[in-house]
């Protein structure tokens, strides 16, 4: 054993050396890479909102109703795939020649990495749901293919039974989509129209409307008052928590929005130039829910160790009274039923804090779809496949109803089944439609953060900043420098880390 | 050893074998070498057609990381504090196990079924042991369970430990990986060791009774050096496996390689390091394995070499 | 009673008490034993244990913060679910089928190696054996897309060669054995060879008998290998006609709401699948265990 000890030892001390006339060598490298990170974003040369020029499509790019087979790659469950399955009976009904063969790949980190993989073989599938920084990636190979031209098409395709339909999106069908859904599609820096949104989901603020009535507390609207209530519900129950927050991720960036301070963009030719969320605003709002928890006002998924849901469903013991989390997971904010098949409180919902009633601004999270490149039918057959899903109101109502997530376009709300599911909404059984109508209503509010290689890396790294802020307060409070000095440090840190792995 | 006439007989043996590994693991290997010495290379670039300079830069930006040196560090430390003690409690059971009649067989059964234990499970089971539940930073802390080892601790008058949640500090992290790691080696070390023992001949130990030489003597005397080239495989594979660990962490603190509220990934191994870059930055992971590579290979060389002095075949 | 007599039997007495003394200490270090055994079983039991508990639970026992460690109410349904939800019976013959063929090909190319690393004497061996341990310190994730590559220009994606070549070899496998090998007296071989018989023939009559624990060991986690793997399945092979077990369990318990997996059901799922090989493993224990006949053989 001694002899491995001092082995180690001996590759430690040589590495150290290495490590040092490493350095060395970094400095001179340094601008090379520099340079390189520049070339990338060079081809998509960008300023803030430019019109993208619109081409007329070539003919190949127009569905010529040839055979054609098509796979698409998703992350949905058993209940969800028999939706779809419908929709793509009711799609060949119109397009028998185009077979689509969908399935389910795991995670959205395993589609990623599948298709990411697949990319460099030219095996990538035809459409695939993505997040924003998923297509970031894929564009790094100049994958995925850009709607405009699609879009703004005037061609018709006939149909199986001889009727017609416009290739494009109509002016209409463009409006009926929910503005910020639509726009999420061209977040990445160009301007140019790369995703479709299929299903959405965002943040709702979950309170025990029971509690809240039996004490005669308001629900907050905005942070001030968010602080209030927390206050007084600690006053009525020492023993709580009485906010529980998911995601500090999501927490970080849309206090952002809501404060129009700098957070990322999808424009800059260095790494260094996308990170610009360390700043003075920022730091404050940390420090301002730092305090919170160490107040205990509010504690967090990762931070609590267990589901804040469950905290917040608990009918006895510890609990809280809100709870901050994705619309789509309503059915977990709702307690057991007890004997007599009662819920034993009522749950409320509603949109999370504001910073200002004229800025409101809430998360819109879930699946996109994107198109690949591939033969010209393909993408062609893609199109129309991807059309019709994002733009079919009995689709994005079924979906919608089965997901927990929202439909895409506006006139679903209208659609006589999705709206009688609106209407049975309430805080017990109908927890899940209640959810989807609060999302309905907020729909001015949503926004998309840029995408960008290395999105997902500052997403993650104000997390764990959050996190860390709130843990390390306890050391340093009461001394306002020294808090000061420790949240600054994390800002800088992370904003390093994020330059690093970009 | 011995001189066959056909020397051409033994490559015969091992083309199959060969011929795979060239096609499936050497190609690889001079790929990874290839990506390693070309600058700021990426996969998906290339593929449409990217060229990209030659030079040292991957190996640069690797050292220059400034989690390298804690990557490092965690590697090394887990991999010398894993091996010795699950190799002496593995080697310690297999003798155990070999040396009892009654329930060996039962006792055999159970020490095999965390192969069969899906490794979710095995994660869960440590969240939920060690896991403290409730706002451990707060000013007046609201704790809703310490978890079954705090429990225990705590029954026997001691004072809680934060294990693994926000705010717990580097050597509690340390031994919890250790447990889990030294835990999920163990089956398959005590597997090898018993298959060795099986092997060894029996009539040393007749000799040995016949001398009536104590136990502790026939264990180190008889036991441990005909055992000696399955131990000697135990450790070199423990080596080379404890400087690839990677998932126990991820197992145990999620991909953020570290407890919650903690920055910088203070966790983080040279293999977790090596896939936060593979699926953008493929030329640094590259040059990432390469240093991995270098470290794994001296540490065994050195292993082989004391193994040859001190294994008897 | 003479004075010699009287210490005779002090002497007997003497030993009587070293021989009690002795016994004692046997049966001592024999509750020793056990209970270290006992307690390390109970250690290593308790996942497993937490595997069936969790099968039979309800969802939302399953993720209550504090964690309980008997069932509140036992769910036995969930494996009703498991079964129906997951096409299992195709998964399970897939798996049957790829577990089996790689393990008997895998088994071939080891033992032809070992053997040629252990007993036979050719030029460069060392340097080959080195540069096979070198291959295992390499994180095999690079080699992912590499050989990605590699299947599809082979034309080899959706099939079962897929699923089986890439991952015959194993150096982990080939150094065990070898050590194995080491073990046997060289002495059996040099006999064999002035009898005349043939490599092959020692090999299957001498070798592999005596190696049989090490082989069995191999065996075994070959299949488990075969049986958890799940990245390059997927990437590989993701068609329904070559799914695998895990790619099968895999997502397919998603609870709809909020992208919840439904745990209970896909633990449920995984001790169904978990099970034959547990049975395997039972019938095979005994040849491990089995103590090989020493006939004939002088170390």
């Amino acid at each position: 054993m001694k002899k491995i000890l001092a082995a180690i030892l001996l590759v430690a001390l040589c590495l150290s050396l290495f490590a040092f006339t490493g350095c060395n060598v970094s400095d001179g490298g340094a601008t090379t890479d520099g340079g390189n990170g520049g070339s990338k974003d060079e081809e998509s040369t960008t300023k803030e909102q430019i019109d993208v020029e619109v081409n007329p499509l070539p003919e190949s790019l127009i569905y010529d109703g040839s055979a054609v087979e098509i796979t698409f790659y998703h992350t949905m469950g058993a209940n969800l795939r028999g939706v779809l399955d419908k929709y793509v009976e009711k799609f060949n009904e119109m397009y028998p020649n185009i077979t689509i063969t969908h399935s389910q790949v795991g995670s959205y980190d395993d589609v990623r990495d599948k298709i990411s993989t697949e990319l460099t073989a030219g095996n990538q599938p035809n459409i695939a749901y993505c997040y924003p920084d998923h297509v970031a990636l894929y564009n790094l190979a100049d994958a995925v293919v850009t709607l405009d031209d699609f879009i703004a098409s005037t061609a018709t395709v006939t149909k199986d039974d001889g009727t017609t339909e416009t290739y494009g999106l109509t002016q209409e069908q463009i409006d009926d989509f929910i503005d910020a859904y639509y726009d999420e599609g061209r977040q990445f820096g160009d301007g140019k129209m790369y995703t479709m949104p299929l299903s959405k989901s965002t943040e709702v603020l979950y309170y025990n409307a029971t509690f809240f009535e039996e004490h005669d507390l308001k629900v907050p609207t905005n942070w001030d008052e968010m602080e209030e209530v927390c206050k007084k519900i600690l006053e009525i129950d020492p023993n709580c928590i009485p906010l529980g927050y998911d995601s500090e991720s999501n927490w970080f960036i849309t206090m952002c929005e809501q404060l129009n301070s700098d957070y990322t963009t999808a424009n800059g030719d260095n790494p260094e130039d996308h990170f610009l969320f360390d700043n003075e605003t920022n730091r404050e709002f940390v420090k301002r829910f730092s305090e919170w928890y160490y107040e205990g006002y509010v504690t967090t998924q990762e931070l609590f160790g267990a589901y804040t849901s469950g905290l917040f469903a608990a009918t006895e013991g510890q609990r809280s009274y809100m709870c901050i989390g994705s619309s789509a997971g309503a059915s977990y904010q709702r307690p057991d039923k007890n004997d007599e098949g009662q819920y034993p409180f009522e749950v409320g919902i509603t949109t999370v804090p504001q910073i200002s009633s004229d800025n409101r601004k809430v998360i819109s999270q879930g699946p996109s779809v994107c198109i690949f490149e591939a033969d010209d039918q393909e993408v062609a057959a893609s199109w129309l496949f991807v059309k019709y899903l994002t733009t079919c109101v009995e689709f994005q109502a079924e979906f919608g109803m089965v997901s927990g997530y929202v439909p895409v376009l506006e006139s679903v709300a209208e659609f006589a089944p999705y709206k009688a599911y609106i209407d049975s909404a309430n805080g017990g059984s109908g927890i899940t439609a209640l959810s989807a109508k609060v999302c309905l209503e907020q729909k001015d509010a949503y926004y998309v953060s840029p995408a960008f290689n290395g999105s997902s890396e500052a997403r993650d790294q104000v997390g764990v900043l959050m996190q860390y802020c709130m843990t390390q307060y306890k050391n340093v409070a009461g001394d306002d420098g020294a808090i000061d000095a420790m949240i600054e440090e994390a800002f800088m840190a992370a904003v390093e880390e994020c330059i690093y792995m970009s | 050893m011995v001189n066959t006439k056909h020397p051409w007989k033994a490559w015969l043996y091992l083309s199959p074998a060969i011929v795979l590994l060239l096609i499936f693991t050497l190609w690889p290997i001079i790929n990874t070498v290839v990506m390693a010495f070309q600058e700021g290379y990426s996969i998906q670039q290339a593929s449409k057609g990217k060229e990209f300079e030659f030079g040292l830069d991957n190996f640069a930006y690797v050292i220059e990381y400034r989690g390298f040196l804690t990557c490092l560090k965690n590697t090394i430390l887990l991999c010398v504090l894993t091996v010795p003690i699950s190799t002496m409690l593995a080697l310690l059971i297999a003798v155990c196990l070999n040396s009892i009649k009654p329930l060996q067989k039962f006792l055999q059964t159970i020490f095999f079924l965390p192969y069969v234990t899906n490794s979710i499970a095995i994660g869960m089971v440590f969240a939920a042991m060690f896991n403290v539940v409730g706002t451990v930073s707060a000013k007046e802390p609201i704790i809703q369970t310490w978890g079954i080892i705090n429990n225990i601790i705590m029954f026997f008058g001691g004072e809680p430990v934060n294990w693994i949640n926000a705010g717990s500090e580097y050597w509690a992290n340390i031994f919890v990986l250790t447990v889990y790691i030294v835990w999920n080696a163990l089956p398959f070390k005590i597997l090898v060791l018993l298959g060795g023992l099986q092997s060894v001949n029996k009539q040393y130990y007749d000799a040995a009774k016949i001398d009536s030489t104590p136990k502790w003597r026939v264990f180190t005397k008889i036991t441990v050096p005909l055992l000696s080239p399955m131990i000697a495989y135990v450790v070199i594979t423990g080596f080379i496996g404890g400087f690839k660990e990677y998932s126990s962490i991820v197992g145990i603190f999620g991909e953020k390689m570290g407890p919650p509220g903690a920055m910088g990934k203070p966790l983080n191994t040279m293999v977790g390091y090596i896939y936060d870059s593979i699926s953008r930055q493929q030329g640094r992971a590259s040059a990432a394995a390469l240093i991995l590579f270098g470290i794994i290979f001296v540490v065994t060389m050195i292993n082989l070499y004391v193994s040859k002095k001190k294994t008897h075949y | 009673m003479s004075d010699i007599a009287k210490s005779q039997v002090m002497h007997a007495k003497d030993i009587k008490q070293l021989s009690t003394q002795q016994t004692v200490a046997k049966i001592l270090a024999k509750i020793a034993v056990y209970a270290f055994l006992g307690v390390m079983a109970l250690i290593v039991l308790f996942p497993f244990y937490w595997m069936l508990i969790s099968s039979v639970k309800s969802l939302d026992e399953y993720i209550l913060a504090v964690p309980t460690f008997f069932p509140q109410e036992f769910h036995f349904e969930n494996y009703i679910d498991a079964f129906t939800t997951a096409n299992l019976g195709t998964l399970f013959l897939n798996t049957v089928y790829v577990g089996v063929v790689s393990t008997a090909l895998s088994l071939v190319i080891t033992v032809l190696s070992a053997f040629a690393f252990a007993r036979l004497e050719f030029k460069g061996k060392n340097a080959l054996f080195a540069a096979l341990l070198a291959t295992m310190m390499i994180p095999g994730e690079l080699f992912t897309i590499t050989n990605y590559i590699t299947v599809s220009k082979l034309g080899w994606l959706n099939t079962f060669e897929v699923l089986i070549i890439p991952f015959l070899v194993s150096v982990f496998y080939i150094y065990l054995l070898k050590q194995n090998f080491m073990q046997i007296p060289n002495e059996l071989y040099l006999a064999a060879k002035v009898d005349g018989t043939s490599d092959i023939k020692y090999l299957w009559k001498v070798m592999i008998p005596l190696a049989l624990p090490t082989l069995i060991s191999i065996t075994i986690l070959k299949m488990m290998g075969s049986w958890n793997s799940y990245m390059w399945p997927n990437l590989v092979a993701d068609d329904a006609a070559h799914h695998l077990v895990t790619n099968g369990l895999r997502g397919a318990f998603v609870v709809e709401e909020g992208g919840m997996v439904n745990f209970p059901v896909q633990m449920a799922a995984v001790a169904i699948v978990s099970f034959p090989l547990f049975m395997v493993f039972l019938f095979l224990r005994k040849y491990i265990m089995k103590g090989v006949s020493r006939s004939g053989i002088k170390g």
